[in-house]
């Protein structure tokens, strides 16, 4: 960035992810990163078989063709961190709001639960808190101390890592500077093996992001419905060996 | 970033804190770096701990293996750690072997106890040791004591390394290379993969590594898009990020590749100028009969064929399914020999070794054993040849196939002792537990193998203070040392397991090779800590040399499977999870839920059939099916997967455990292993684990699988 | 009022001269007390029928808050719901209740702006209707919160923390429109009761002359007051229906500003109004059929009066069917995926038994209905207001949860089965509803006498020479 953070000016900055389909092998590490990061809690067999996972991230895996010339494709799938988003003007008390840094933010204290989002949500991004998170002890020494446990009955989702750009911004700022471009890594971004994730500033026309968001290979998820989407992908390469 | 350069306390918050933790700030994180021992591959890992408490594993990214990646199980490691099925003390069995009653155990009289029952022996050759995925300053002290004890070295076996097949692959390295030092295949570079049964970016070898490479390989590189050709009966996750899935026939990939090696010197393709040399090795191949066994055809064949020789850089990796094959050795020399055929031994993008480290001290590494020490050792049990067995790292009740007796073995040895920080299936049949430490909680160091372009030592240290009054194995070496005395007191001499480590990497010290200098040897050790270990500041490759292998025909062997083809139609295909892995990972709730990346369900164990083998049994998504092998039988969920050859059923490796915890044992089912036949592959003496046969029959119950996806989406990415 | 002499009909004596004019003339006959007695009789008299009713109920609905209290306390896991099917049975319930709640104004003020005179025994019993209907609807908006203790958060009260509801939200919509229509609609129930709580009061002692007299308000039926009480309902009849018709399209609204397949519709508002009003007329008639036998008010409600409801239920029917024809047919040809994988599902697919359940149910009685037979006959014509409501329900859990198990990425899509809780809660609220009902009845009187009164005033027979000739005074 090129700004000062110190007088960073609202709506500078616009956070995007970028994720690169031809790097992605499908491999979980995002997954669990971030379940470590965001302190979700384990839901078990029984739950999870009846769609009440709380993974924040998940990889979308697509058959194509038949036996043998099949081919399967992953897609990791995370709130896609709409500008214009379908979850937010249907919650009716603010708990899910759009902030100046272009999050689609959530806030857990606020949330009542009424699960509203979750329906506008065509991407389905957003997990709901069904029963009690439970933390056998000692698992609860590795809760992370930046991230709020949420309790039953509330939305919860992918916030960026939020918590991760602020700690960054903050570290930055002590120093007299502003986070560098790919300074910031939410805990997937972090992980991924490949580097198929990337994260930065979209409204920074020098930023990795915003320079393979006008790839050739750039799109976003179901466009046709104009959310806008701060995730955006980049199709898988195929060579015809 | 401050990764475990520093302490990340710059900025003080002024707090009132009465008896601060050394290194801490109440709200400051701390990072310290060190290894993951959660698979074999010996990542560089930075961990972010909070008034004393480990909060994140991040990848170090210094560290030239992974870089500061990570995969899914490296990120679970807190889980061990913190897992509440841990042994907290060391404990005895009261209520006899397998009673599941323990009574805690001072370490003073543990030790004791040890001692006293290593010294009653009446002869060391009735001490047996059994060891996994030991860390290398473990298993160098054990090699130690066992030495000067008189005993017999310890066998080394764990399923992680069987199904990666790192026996034979280190056998394939000594025979190509005169070395037994494993390759490291240069992804990065590289613009044809042709993997043959090779899980890259799974569980095989070094995983992260290789991703981080096939991210390069894919987007990274200058000169275009590097393509992968996956050679294997199921589509892996692996297989799904290559280019191309060529169904092969179950053990006949090693025809593939001497067709395609075949075609390549008698069609003279590609680049490499004269295949004269090389003409010797396929001289006795027919590519028609070759196609014929394996069931790819001839244009398939011949396209692959030229793909891989027009490369620039085309390489073949042979993976680990094919040392599960009784023909294994025989396809792995033939894949390996594809390299050769496009001179790509030592070049980039190709086949070359890493560099050791300047430290000969360093470079004792368990080996895995040929699989006949494994089940010499069980006779040896069942003879009543072995009064005191330990175990560490290794869970052979689970771990080895129900076939090979061991589970019966160890009840007729009379004492064993198991260092399992858990009770799993072999702890429960222990007289004594001696818990380990977690790695997060132990010092130590692993030399990675296959290790990376330069030399690495990637160092651990603890990150927290141990949680429980456990002990590291180590010190328990050491300790176990000093009350013996005599010869295995002078063979480990070291007051403590911190003064060994210090002692050992001192080579190291001063080395002008190294990312890091240090004035005195105290600095070096500060450094070697901060920096999680001690390598390379430059990239040196090593080049091999080839050995006279290439002189004379490549063995052609057929695939021989176990159990009658008519009686017994499919093909049994174990493979490990990307999550479980060999079943290490089940205890961790975490892993438990993530979902397999192909199938998507979480929990869970399935069998995976192709559509239309499902439809020809009548069966479908979540009904149960008998798998039925001429030694055992288990249930469980079908999950119709589009990926797999018709005749081939594959099962993941993993659950059904007895024991190991809660998260272990919340899922219901058998271990898969129950099903295999104790075959081996005789060239490489390893247990050929993908060569059973089963027969499937339909129960008419069902239970649902805990699936990400909707079944009723039927795989699709949208119904345009 | 304008005054009109209480001629002495002799109807007796021309029993096949003037069947409709006998109609109109309804209890002309009769004198004031004996009207009076009539209603108030039946309140009285509480068999061991009724407290057995009572205890049924009762039992059911202390059930139900256990059921409720389980949720609250275990979490919302305790329901069937999960990922995509955030909504399930509570939402379907609570979009059922509230169009039940509809016909109560739609028969009370559209008939009485229309003057529809045969409306005049049935008021009562629609508005109760309305009022209870809706007391079991708003019960679900807090039931199905996560958090149900901080349901206060939608109240926009001032707070130090300047922290608002969103008004952007069709929840905050539905909160607002249904706390408005529940008080208006709970007034136009008060206000209509006044004279007869006055009447009720003349006739009681104990208790119940107490509740009567304080819930008068002091009524002496002067001229004043029901000049006043005239342009007060009036008012409110005006009033209440855009109230009316703005709660069933909030409710749809709640569906159709999603970007939800099937749900995102401009339809949806006047098709749910209609909806609503043909389910609502229909338990309307159910109720009345239900209610005449058990308090033997044949004399009061009779065939006539089934009969007019019997044709507004007809021509509901209708219109419900011509909207949800311009809904699919538009959804059809649109062929968007996930619509026409929706459509699928429902004509040859998993939901098919439940779409033609709805459409046998909801297009059968519209048929039966243009029978006179049918409308008159207070078992048959029961039979398929029943038969209208199971179709009604049906319609709605195919719109709520049948939808919502699909979207845009095939991925995502789920399934969905009520817990034991969920159906509990869901009982509760009918098993409520009929209690409220129930005792309701015995303390106010389910005829409004005094419309009944001036109905009769309205209607008179006088004799032009040798004729008696049926006249019709225009009162309002």
């Amino acid at each position: 960035m090129a700004k000062d953070a110190n007088q960073s000016v609202e709506g500078s900055i616009r956070w995007a992810l970028v994720v690169d389909l031809d790097r992605c092998t499908g491999c979980q590490a995002c997954v669990v990163a971030c379940h470590a990061e965001n302190n979700m809690q384990i839901v078990g067999e029984k739950e999870a078989a009846y769609g009440r996972w709380t993974h924040w991230i998940i990889i979308h895996r697509y058959w194509e063709g038949e036996y043998p010339n099949v081919k399967a494709r992953f897609m990791p799938v995370m709130c896609q961190q709409c500008t214009e988003a379908p979850c937010e003007p249907v919650c009716p008390v603010f708990a899910t709001y759009h902030n100046e840094e272009g999050l689609n933010a959530q806030i857990y204290n606020r949330c009542i639960g009424t699960r509203f989002c979750g329906n506008a949500c065509p991407y389905k991004v957003r997990v709901y808190n069904w029963f009690r998170p439970e933390f056998p002890e000692p698992l609860a020494e590795q809760l992370n101390p930046d991230v709020s446990i949420r309790t039953r009955g509330i939305i919860e989702k992918c916030t960026f890592c939020i918590q991760r750009i602020r700690r960054t911004e903050i570290d930055a700022r002590a120093e007299g500077r502003s986070p560098a471009d790919g300074e910031i890594q939410p805990a997937c971004v972090q992980t991924c093996p490949t580097s198929a994730l990337l994260f930065g500033d979209l409204n920074d026309p020098d930023s990795r992001v915003s320079q393979l968001a006008h790839s050739h290979r750039s799109f976003r998820l179901l466009p046709e419905l104009g959310t806008d989407p701060g995730v955006i992908y980049l199709k898988g390469g195929e060579v015809n060996v | 970033m401050a990764t475990g350069l520093a302490p990340a306390a710059r900025r003080v918050v002024i707090e009132p804190f009465v008896d601060p933790p050394e290194e801490t700030l109440p709200g400051q994180a701390t990072w310290y770096a060190s290894t993951c021992r959660q698979c074999p591959a010996g990542c560089g890992i930075v961990v972010r701990t909070i008034n004393g408490r480990a909060k994140k594993i991040e990848g170090n990214p210094l560290h030239p293996l992974n870089q500061g990646k990570l995969c899914a199980r490296g990120q679970a490691g807190l889980q061990v750690l913190y897992n509440p099925d841990r042994l907290r003390n060391a404990v005895r069995q009261s209520g006899g072997r397998g009673s599941r009653k323990y009574e805690p155990l001072y370490w003073t009289e543990a030790l004791d106890l040890l001692k006293e029952k290593v010294a009653s022996l009446s002869h060391p050759g009735r001490l047996a040791f059994l060891g996994g995925l030991m860390p290398d300053h473990v298993y160098q002290l054990t090699d130690r004591l066992l030495a000067a004890l008189g005993a017999a070295p310890a066998v080394i076996y764990d399923l992680h390394s069987t199904l990666e097949g790192r026996g034979p692959a280190q056998q394939l390295s000594q025979a190509f290379f005169g070395t037994g030092d494993l390759p490291v295949y240069d992804l990065a570079q590289s613009d044809a993969v042709f993997s043959f049964g090779a899980n890259l970016f799974e569980t095989w070898m070094s995983p992260v590594a290789q991703s981080v490479a096939f991210g390069s390989m894919r987007q990274g590189a200058l000169s275009g898009r590097g393509f992968i050709v996956q050679f294997e009966p199921r589509l892996s996750a692996t297989g799904a990020s290559a280019d191309e899935w060529v169904p092969v026939r179950p053990g006949a990939e090693g025809f593939v590749a001497l067709a395609i090696g075949r075609i390549i010197v008698e069609e003279r393709l590609g680049h490499v100028g004269s295949h004269r040399d090389h003409a010797v090795l396929y001289q006795n191949v027919d590519v028609g009969e070759m196609s014929a066994a394996s069931e790819v055809p001839v244009d398939t064949l011949r396209r692959l064929a030229k793909a891989f020789a027009d490369a620039d850089r085309a390489m073949a990796i042979p993976g680990g399914y094919l040392a599960g094959q009784q023909n294994g050795f025989a396809s792995m020399l033939a894949v390996q020999a594809l390299n050769l055929v496009v001179a790509q031994i030592g070049r980039q993008g190709g086949v070359f070794l890493s560099t050791p480290a300047p430290t000969v001290a360093l470079r004792n590494k368990p080996r895995v054993n040929p699989f006949s020490d494994v089940l010499n050792l069980i006779n040896r049990m069942n003879a009543g040849e072995v009064d005191l067995l330990i175990i560490h790292g290794t869970n052979p009740v689970y771990e080895l196939p129900a076939a090979t007796g061991f589970a019966e073995a160890i009840t007729r040895v009379p004492y064993v002792i198991s260092f399992s920080p858990f009770v799993d299936e072999t702890a429960v049949w222990a007289d004594l537990i001696l818990p380990d430490h977690t790695y997060l909680e132990s010092w130590g160091y692993q030399v990675p193998s296959p290790g990376t372009d330069r030399p690495v030592i990637s160092g651990q240290q603890p990150v927290v203070r141990p949680l429980y009054d456990t002990r590291s194995t180590a010190q328990v070496l050491i300790d176990l040392a000093a009350r013996l005395g005599g010869s295995a007191a002078e063979a480990i001499p070291w007051a403590g397991e911190e003064t060994y480590l210090q002692e050992m990497i001192t080579g190291l010290y001063g080395s002008s090779l190294g990312a890091f200098d240090a004035r005195t040897s105290a600095g070096f050790w500060t450094l070697w800590r901060q920096y999680g270990g001690w390598w390379s500041e430059k990239e040196i490759r090593r080049e091999p040399e080839i050995t006279d292998i290439v002189q004379k025909p490549l063995p052609m062997s057929a695939p021989q499977y176990f159990g009658d083809p008519e009686e017994y139609p499919f093909h049994l295909h174990l493979y490990s999870s990307i999550a479980l892995t060999d079943g290490r990972g089940a205890n961790q709730p975490w892993l438990q839920e993530t979902p397999d990346p192909m199938t998507t369900v979480q929990w869970g164990m399935w069998v995976e059939l192709n559509p239309q083998t499902a439809e020809s049994l009548g069966v479908g998504d979540d009904d149960i099916v008998l798998v039925e092998s001429p030694y055992s039988a288990l249930e469980v969920s079908v999950v119709i997967y589009p990926g797999i050859r018709p005749d081939v059923v594959a099962i993941p490796i993993g659950q059904g455990h007895q024991d190991y915890g809660r998260f272990a044992q919340a899922v219901t089912g058998s271990n898969p292993l129950g099903l295999l036949a104790p075959v081996t592959d005789p060239d490489a003496d390893s247990l050929a684990w993908g060569a059973t046969r089963v027969r499937l029959l339909p129960t008419g119950r069902k239970k649902k699988l805990a699936r990400l996806e909707s079944l009723d989406g039927q795989g699709r990415e949208s119904i345009g | 009022m304008s005054e009109a002499s209480p001629n002495q009909p002799k109807h007796a004596n021309h029993p096949d001269q003037m069947p409709e004019f006998e109609e109109r003339l309804l209890l002309a006959e009769r004198k004031d007390w004996e009207i009076n007695e009539a209603v108030l009789q039946p309140m009285f008299k509480t068999g061991r029928g009724f407290w057995i009713l009572v205890a049924i109920l009762g039992a059911i609905v202390l059930w139900g808050l256990y059921a409720w209290g389980y949720l609250i306390y275990w979490g919302m896991g305790t329901s069937g719901k999960n990922r995509p099917v955030y909504w399930a049975l509570f939402i379907t319930t609570f979009v059922f209740w509230v169009g039940i709640s509809h016909a109560g104004t739609m028969i009370s003020a559209v008939l009485r702006l229309l003057k529809a005179d045969w409306r005049r025994p049935i008021t009562r019993g629609a508005e109760a209707m309305t009022a209870f209907a809706l007391l079991m609807a708003g019960l679900y908006p807090l039931i199905h919160l996560g958090r149900v203790w901080k349901f206060y958060w939608m109240i926009p009260y001032p707070n130090n923390r300047f922290m608002w509801p969103n008004f952007q939200s069709p929840l905050m919509w539905d909160l607002v429109a249904i706390f408005t229509y529940l008080i208006g609609s709970s007034l136009y129930l008060y206000l209509a009761l006044i004279p007869d709580m006055a009447m009720a009061r003349d006739y009681t002692d104990g208790w119940r002359f107490k509740l009567y007299r304080v819930l008068a308000l002091g009524w002496r039926g002067t001229e004043a007051e029901w000049h006043k009480l005239h342009r007060a309902l009036g008012i409110f009849s005006v009033a209440i229906i855009p109230i009316f018709l703005s709660v069933h399209s909030i409710v749809s609204w709640d569906f159709a500003v999603t970007v939800q397949p099937r749900w995102h519709s401009t339809i949806f508002a006047p098709y749910f109004v209609i909806g609503a009003v043909y389910s609502g007329l229909s338990a309307l008639a159910s109720i009345l059929i239900i209610v005449r036998r058990s308090m033997r008010l044949q004399e009061f409600l009779r065939s006539e009066h089934f009969d007019s409801l019997g044709k507004l239920v007809l021509v509901a029917g209708m219109a419900w069917v011509y909207f949800w024809f311009a809904g699919f047919i538009v959804e059809w040809y649109g062929n968007e995926p996930i619509v026409r994988e929706l459509i699928h599902e429902e004509v040859s697919g998993r939901l098919a038994p439940f779409f033609y359940l709805q459409m046998s149910a909801n297009v059968i009685p519209i048929i039966l209905l243009v029978f006179k037979r049918i409308r008159t006959t207070p078992v048959l014509l029961l039979g398929t207001t029943l038969l209208v409501n199971v179709g009604m329900f049906t319609e709605r859990a195919l719109i709520v949860i049948g939808s919502l198990q699909r979207n845009d990425l095939p991925f995502n899509w789920g399934s969905y089965r009520p817990t034991w809780v969920e159906i509990s809660i869901v009982a509760m609220t009918f098993a409520g509803f009929a209690l409220l009902y129930t005792l309701f009845s015995r303390i106010i009187p389910f005829v409004p006498v005094w419309e009944i009164k001036e109905g009769r005033l309205r209607y008179t027979l006088r004799r032009i020479g040798r004729l008696l000739v049926p006249t019709a005074a225009e009162m309002e």
